[in-house]
């Protein structure tokens, strides 16, 4: 229906990569150029890494080898890095809304979900890295901690269950991205994002087998087994739960590209 | 050019814009005017695709904006100066602007020095004066050079040297022939930049005229008279075809003859004159009986309905 006019766009409008392309490093731009951005990844990187040394050195203090040495590392995530992952995501879409700057950002770029993938492009392959490197420097730390009764990156299975680690945060940031755009409000999505992320451990009250069923499915039990060394049997298996976690950042995005194009701004 | 036709918007029950239609000509400086409410902003939101309408449309050189590819090259817009992130930098935020639309990193500090920007590039926006904000937000108006340019209340808050400076812009950019379409909801402001008015009240066009032409029509003036035969003159004065309105107490309101002539004739009949003064009705006064009935708050008014009420 609309028809380019080539004679006012500029060349290089032509080309949809390169637009891609432009979008993105405006985006980078965006989260590079402001402070709250690094305080956030140094809140995430202490709370991190200083966590799993901590449990990990008392749990080895105690002298008793935990249940699960891998998962143990990573038990002292649940709160700080999670939250702050998940408050990364989530500024990136209120501090626009808050500030107004959204309408800056939709007027140069009205095609708003190319906006929503440039966000997700950007804040996905930040917090990933550093959610990968946070995931291997608490793995070695902890390690260290524990002496010689460690346990080698080498064995079956242990990267992957410390890489699953670090993928976790990314999906944490990229739910808190999708609920940042759907409320808006700083203060109402930071509220909902842990709302999102502990209130469906309440199923885990459910009568067996119900509650280990569908508590597969939530975020942290589909996390806590893809960072196991030991998984549950009665659980998803790590492969699977994965998928689970994949699956609570991509729903939320979906929601969100269809809800951004709706409303008004 | 901006193409606005039967443009209605619906918030709820609340009837913001109520079909309206007029077009903005490249050119030319058109200005936007109307009271607070009257839905100027809602109808910029429209034209830039931040909003959608509930019915009618809005077309940037026959598109809608929402179809536009790298639209920073076709529209320049500001509409609220203060929405900017108080820990970016001027320079950051004219270069995030800027690479969403591929333009270089040179055009950036071209629009800084255009705009006086060049010596606070690197400090963060939140010391900034609301006039270096508008400064700001112009400039990122400016990145992609584009033919069609909207500005909601560009000069609020600014200081006279300010006004004078955006004032000129304003000018310099419509004779350039770009499309330049200002709203304000000062008239005294607009008489001196637009050359072209558009008023809207409560949603609806109430004119949509050039400056000239609209001042022509509702600017008009009068010789006010005083005199202890003010009666005497009045008759004469009817005779030589001039309007004439009694003001009370000796003094009457003489249309359509000069104070020269009146004084003149007055003389020749011998009446004394003691007071012969022309009047002038401002652009103002006529801005605000045309817009009156579709002010949203007037003052005084709901206190008047209460007292009717009881």
């Amino acid at each position: 229906m609309i028809e380019e006019d080539t004679e006012s766009v500029p060349p290089r409008a032509q080309s949809v990569t390169t637009r891609s392309l432009d979008v993105l490093s405006s985006e980078w731009t965006k989260l590079r150029s402001i402070r709250s951005t690094y305080w956030t990844f140094l809140i995430a990187a202490v709370t991190a890494i200083g966590g799993s040394a901590i449990v990990t050195s008392a749990s080895a203090h105690r002298g008793r080898s935990p249940f699960d040495p891998l998962a143990t590392i990573f038990v002292a995530w649940l709160e700080y890095p999670v939250l702050a992952f998940g408050i990364l995501g989530v500024l990136v879409f209120t501090s626009e809304y808050g500030t107004g700057v959204i309408r800056t950002t939709f007027t140069a770029v009205p095609q708003r979900r190319s906006v929503l993938a440039a966000k997700v492009g950007v804040v996905g392959m930040v917090t990933l890295v550093f959610g990968e490197v946070l995931a291997f420097a608490s793995f070695l730390l902890s390690d260290l901690a524990r002496g010689n009764h460690g346990i080698s990156l080498f064995h079956a299975g242990v990267a992957e269950a410390v890489g699953a680690a670090g993928f976790s945060l990314f999906v944490v940031a990229m739910i808190g991205l999708g609920v940042g755009s759907m409320v808006r409000h700083t203060a109402g999505a930071i509220a909902a994002l842990p709302a999102l992320i502990y209130l469906p451990l309440v199923v885990l009250s459910l009568p067996s087998p119900w509650d280990h069923r569908i508590g597969s499915f939530t975020l942290l039990m589909a996390a806590y087994q893809s960072v196991s060394l030991h998984a549950q049997p009665d659980l998803l298996s790590p492969t699977l739960s994965l998928f689970v976690l994949a699956a609570w950042a991509i729903i939320p995005l979906l929601i969100a590209s269809v809800m951004i194009s709706r409303r008004d701004v | 050019m901006i193409q606005v036709d039967l443009l209605t918007k619906h918030f709820g029950s609340v009837v913001a814009l109520d079909g309206l239609s007029f077009s903005v000509r490249p050119g030319h400086v058109t200005g936007f005017l109307g009271p607070n409410g009257a839905g100027k902003t809602t109808t910029m939101r429209i034209i830039l695709g931040l909003n959608a309408p509930t019915s009618g449309s809005a077309l940037v050189d026959g598109r809608p904006y929402e179809g536009i590819i790298r639209p920073l090259y076709e529209v320049g817009s500001l509409l609220d100066a203060n929405a900017l992130h108080p820990g970016r930098s001027a320079w950051h935020h004219l270069l995030w602007v800027a690479q969403s639309n591929g333009i270089g990193r040179r055009r950036v500090s071209d629009v800084m020095a255009l705009t006086g920007l060049e010596d606070v590039a690197k400090r963060r926006v939140k010391g900034f004066s609301l006039g270096m904000k508008q400064r700001l937000g112009i400039a990122a108006a400016l990145l992609g050079d584009p033919p069609t340019l909207v500005f909601d209340e560009p000069a609020n808050g600014l200081d006279p040297e300010g006004i004078h400076w955006i004032r000129e812009l304003f000018k310099k950019l419509a004779g350039e022939g770009r499309t330049v379409f200002v709203s304000s909801h000062l008239m005294s402001e607009m008489a001196l930049t637009a050359d072209h008015l558009v008023i809207i009240g409560r949603g609806k066009v109430l004119a949509d005229a050039p400056t000239e032409q609209f001042v022509d029509a509702n600017a008009h003036s009068d010789v006010l008279v005083k005199s202890p035969h003010a009666n005497e003159l009045a008759t004469k004065l009817k005779a030589r075809g001039a309007a004439v309105v009694d003001e009370g107490s000796d003094a009457i309101a003489v249309t359509g003859m000069e104070a020269a002539a009146i004084a003149d004739l007055a003389a020749g009949l011998g009446i004394a004159v003691h007071e012969l003064s022309p009047r002038h009705a401002s652009l103002e006064q006529a801005y605000l009986d045309i817009t009156r009935d579709s002010t949203e708050f007037t003052t005084g008014t709901a206190a008047q309905k209460s007292l009717a009420d009881q």
